[in-house]
């Protein structure tokens, strides 16, 4: 039996050493990604995916109608002499061991050229850790925790907005509403109480304190809940002007039906992107969340732009709009093979180098960002957000006025 | 007592009604069986696909999603046991755990894997709408869901008690050697515990899935709830996880609305350790 | 002679692994990843296997842990290997509070307590900012000095962990073959039959307990000075407490390597699964991994290692004789 036991492990040695891959050939530009493909967060990492994967055939494809965008037109990395991206997929399994893990493994056993992940904040503090000791360049599309553009680290950037971002944004539309005349006096505040909630509400609080526009209420909760109808029911009671949601999408969908079933609605109400933008969250219960206001850093233009030739391609693909957390994956692929084009060369000490020199302008992009220019930490330094509102079961941009669609329509309707 | 505090308390209820009605089908096995089953969340889960699957194909609601369901789960819950369950019985309680937890995990993502990670929901108006009762509001589903978990649980107590399945089937759980000698077989016993559990279990998911929403994953949010029932009711006790389901109905409604909600679970849970160590066989379970 | 010539192989290729696997660092890695497991889940054997008390709360203590060795550097600046010693003094307390009334439960009624009272801390801990809240606290990620233990080889975690390990199987097995490990095997055939002998069965419980929690912290520990980050899920979540009891059921609970060959067996079938079919998206890694527990436990319900005992008693197969720890008679 112990022999047994001895041929089995020795056998497994060996299977693994011959799966593991020789150094490909260099005709290809790989680029790992890793997103939370299983557990709670799965259906927002299966939908990034999608969208990268659009990306990267737009990159190796010839698509005139995208002109605009940064290597849309040629067919694979011109100035790599047309070589053609490649990405490879990672579950980080929804644990920062896992993504630790499979970090490792497209660094060293698939030998990506640059990596992009991972979705939870979390997560990303331990994969790019590992990057940033093997010296890979990692893009980060979409973790906001501040504290990640805090560490000194040399390989990594971010392209999305920060907290204190979307919290102004917030902030000035709210100020605009109340000068134009809107009662604006009590502001409540839900956010669910892992990272994310955590470390946004925070920075929302703060911000509003200084704009002169204080919560009123907080209330705070345990992600993943079975029921949120006491959280309504303070709701009601205090029946705040204005309130502020910021809930992952199982929790976003218990809210949009509790509130229905216990019949109460602020005047305005806004939503922290996340479960709200989920396009499961819309298609199950856009219509009982008519008039939210919502944050996004991608809303689909008007017929012939770039994001609405894009938000068709992506619905043919997968049968979804484009959602704001996947456009932001994809802008970040994006952003990737252009840094890579530039640099020429697969190097990660080049790709890093195009990295910082990275200029690209807002009409080059996907999302609503001003542009892509990243600081000497590796925050993008003109990323920013777009005010959208559900309208008939889909959010369009309607603030700031200059990339808006439509009028803002207020009081809040619901359902 | 303020109206909103009114409406808290009978939310409570209900809720706490909805949890003594998926965990019925928990207790049951636990009580009869001495096997956990780790994989319950999942039986709820597939459930309330079930109910889905009808109303996206037949478009038919609950009337047709709880037999269909019921059925279902009780073939589920069967398999389950003659293929797996009845072997690890054999071995120490960690097999149980091991096994089922397998189970769970295999349920779980087979799902994911069959209908993709997206959340659902079934359309909100197919039970009926919320309406105005003395001056409480209250939500169509899940008085229905509230209902139909009294008379689950009190059609459960009966079988148990009342008929001469219910009797075999304690006979095989007291002393299964004796039951044997008796001329009851007890695997047939223990199958027909499962599949009534399962069925019991696939009645909750689809009146469930008439007000949750539905993913892969949401077994997981479910089946913790439903450990704390059914261990505070007592192993085996019908009307134990009723009592159990409704009081931690209550007490996560009020401490959430009284308290904030990221303390409920803590109230929950602490009144559950306080309870078991001052009675460590649950409220209304035997020792 | 067969044997000891299979121990000298065994110990030759631990300790050639990380040298024979330099090419490949995934595997490298993955030998420090199966070991740090296997520590966790030995730990967990003292109380769970042993003594028989079926604990899913474990992860209390492997939470506090991975706390102690990040809090001690996120204030102090310490290196977060100093905050182990810390936090396994913190567990034996903490171990003997729970302790002391949990331990009075039986059978499920213990295993759900200590379900809840994890589950209580974990949602505990992110309404305190001084713990990093929700966000949880990241360790030194630039090493400043060599004690940071902040290495890009697994090398040097590996032969850490196995050190550690052997520590633990070492005192381990004292106790199984100690007056200690003779009560614990009684208290888990039969508590009332070991306390009308005269055994202080609730003693040796607690002890056995304090001991696996104090063990439990170490591999806490251990695990952040490697991954560098903890947050609430990662350090309290049920699934923590969850593995170290099926890595140890899955090998054989309360034999000495029982959890070892567990952790050989599910860490690479995990990782090697998710390298292969996660990348794709649909969940199947989870299909393969639940399906081959479910085989083993239908298989093999005693765990791996009861294939190695042939003498022992089969278990009898009446379909339902006493579940609770039939087949799992000891020869004392």
């Amino acid at each position: 039996m112990f022999r047994n036991i001895g041929k089995l492990a020795v056998t497994g040695l060996v299977l693994a050493t011959v799966a593991a891959p020789s150094a490909s050939a260099q005709d290809k530009v790989k680029i790992g990604a890793i997103y939370p493909l299983s557990g709670n967060a799965a259906s927002a990492g299966n939908s990034s995916k999608a969208a990268i994967e659009l990306a990267v055939e737009i990159v190796n494809g010839n698509f005139p109608d995208l002109k605009d965008l940064p290597l849309a037109t040629t067919e694979g990395l011109p100035n790599l002499k047309g070589a053609k991206i490649e990405v490879i997929f990672a579950d980080n399994q929804g644990t920062p061991a896992a993504g630790q893990n499979q970090t490792l493994r497209l660094i060293t056993e698939e030998k990506v050229h640059a990596l992009l992940g991972a979705y939870q904040s979390g997560i990303t503090v331990t994969a790019s850790a590992m990057a940033e000791r093997h010296g890979i360049p990692f893009l980060t599309p979409e973790s906001v925790a501040s504290d990640l553009t805090e560490r000194g680290f040399k390989w990594f950037f971010r392209s999305t907005p920060v907290a204190a971002d979307f919290a102004r944004s917030y902030s000035e539309l709210l100020r605009e509403q109340k000068a134009a005349g809107r009662k604006i006096e009590t502001i409540a505040l839900v956010n669910e109480n892992t990272e994310y909630g955590n470390s946004v509400s925070k920075v929302i609080k703060d911000v509003f304190i200084k704009d002169g526009i204080p919560i009123t209420t907080q209330i705070s909760y345990s992600a993943n809940t079975t029921d949120v109808q006491p959280q309504v029911l303070q709701l009601k009671e205090k029946n705040p002007d204005v309130v502020l949601f910021i809930s992952y999408t199982s929790d976003a969908i218990l809210y949009a039906k509790t509130m229905k079933d216990l019949d109460w609605k602020p005047a305005i109400m806004i939503a922290d992107n996340a479960g709200f933008n989920d396009p499961s969250f819309v298609r199950t219960s856009g219509a009982l969340v008519e008039g939210l206001i919502n944050r996004s850093a991608f809303a689909a233009g008007k017929p012939g732009s770039i994001s609405a030739v894009i938000n068709e391609m992506f619905k043919k693909k997968t049968g979804n709009d484009l959602d704001d957390p996947s456009a932001r994956a994809m802008q970040g692929l994006l952003i990737l093979a252009d840094a890579i084009n530039r640099a020429g060369s697969t190097e990660p000490a080049k790709i890093q180098e195009a990295m910082k020199a990275t200029d690209l302008k807002a009409e080059q992009l996907v999302t609503g960002y001003k542009g892509v220019k990243f600081d000497e930490k590796g925050q993008n330094v003109l990323a920013s957000s777009l005010i959208t509102q559900m309208t008939g079961g889909k959010y369009v941009p309607v603030w700031p006025k200059e990339s808006a669609t439509a009028e803002i329509v207020l009081p809040y309707k619901g359902w | 007592m303020s109206n909103t505090l009114l409406q808290v308390i009978v939310s409570g209820l209900l809720l706490g009604a909805v949890y003594a009605l998926f965990s019925s089908g928990l207790t049951l096995i636990w009580g009869m069986m001495n096997v956990v089953n780790f994989a319950h969340g999942e039986f709820v889960m597939l459930a309330m696909y079930v109910a889905f699957m009808v109303y996206t194909s037949l478009g038919l609601g609950p009337a047709a999603s709880v037999p269909i369901a019921a059925m279902a789960l009780a073939a589920v819950g069967m398999a389950s046991y003659f293929l797996l369950v009845r072997h690890i019985m054999k071995g120490p309680m960690l097999a149980q755990i091991l096994g089922t937890f397998g189970l769970s995990l295999f349920l779980r993502y087979s799902a994911f894997w069959w209908f993709g990670s997206d959340f659902r929901t079934l359309p909100d108006t197919l039970v009926g709408s919320p309406f105005q009762f003395a001056g409480l509001r209250l939500d169509a589903p899940r008085l229905l869901a509230g209902v139909v978990a009294l008379f689950v649980t009190l059609g459960l107590h009966l079988i148990l008690t009342r008929t001469s399945l219910g009797s075999r089937m304690l006979a095989v759980s007291e002393d299964a050697t004796a039951a044997q000698l008796m001329g009851i077989r007890p695997e047939r016993m223990q199958a027909a515990a499962w599949g009534l559990a399962a069925g019991a279990t696939g009645i909750a998911g689809a009146l469930i899935a008439t007000f949750f929403y539905t993913s892969p994953t949401v077994g997981e949010t479910l089946a913790i709830v439903a450990f704390v029932t059914v261990s505070l009711g007592g192993f085996g006790s019908v009307p134990g996880a009723l009592v159990a389901g409704l009081l931690i109905g209550l007490v996560e409604s009020v401490s959430a609305y009284k308290l904030g909600p990221v303390y409920k679970d803590v109230v929950v849970y602490s009144l559950f350790v306080l309870v078991l160590w001052c009675r460590p066989q649950g409220l209304m379970g035997k020792m | 002679m067969q044997h000891r010539f299979f121990w000298i192989a065994v110990g030759v290729l631990a300790l050639a692994y990380p040298i024979l696997t330099m090419p490949f660092p995934v595997y490298q890695r993955l030998g420090a990843l199966v070991l740090l497991a296997a520590i966790g889940a030995s730990a967990w054997n003292v109380v769970g296997g042993y003594a028989g008390q079926v604990s899913v709360g474990h992860a209390i203590f492997f939470g506090i842990g991975a706390y102690s060795a990040v809090l001690g550097y996120h204030y102090l600046g310490l290196p977060p290997i100093l905050g182990v010693p810390l936090g396994m003094i913190v567990c034996i307390a903490i171990a003997a509070v729970i302790g002391v009334p949990t331990l009075k439960l039986s059978g499920h009624y213990f295993s759900m307590a200590t379900i809840a009272v994890a589950e209580l801390v974990r949602v505990l801990v992110p309404t305190f900012d001084s713990l990093g809240g929700a966000q949880g606290l990241s360790g030194p990620t630039l090493p400043r000095t060599v004690l940071d233990l902040s290495f890009t080889s697994a090398m040097p975690y590996y032969y850490l962990f196995l050190t550690v390990l052997v520590a633990i199987l070492f005192v381990t097995w004292r106790i199984e073959n100690s007056r200690m490990g003779f009560y614990l095997r009684a208290i888990k055939d039969s508590e009332r039959a070991a306390r009308s002998l005269g055994v202080e069965a609730g003693r040796y419980k607690l002890y056995a307990y304090m001991l696996s929690a104090a063990m439990t912290a170490m591999a806490g520990g251990l695990y952040l000075t490697m991954i560098g980050f903890v947050d609430p899920e990662s350090g309290f979540g049920i699934l923590i407490s969850v593995k170290m009891l099926i890595m140890a059921a899955l090998g054989g609970a309360g034999v000495l390597f029982g959890p070892l060959v567990g952790a050989l067996i599910l860490v690479p079938l995990e990782e090697i699964s998710n390298s292969l079919l996660g990348g794709k998206g649909a969940g199947i890694t989870y299909v393969v991994y639940g399906a081959i527990i479910i085989i083993i436990a239908r298989f093999l319900p005693n765990g791996l290692l009861a294939l190695l005992k042939p003498t022992q008693v089969k278990p009898a197969d009446a379909p339902n004789g006493s579940p609770v720890g039939a087949g799992e008679k000891h020869a004392a």
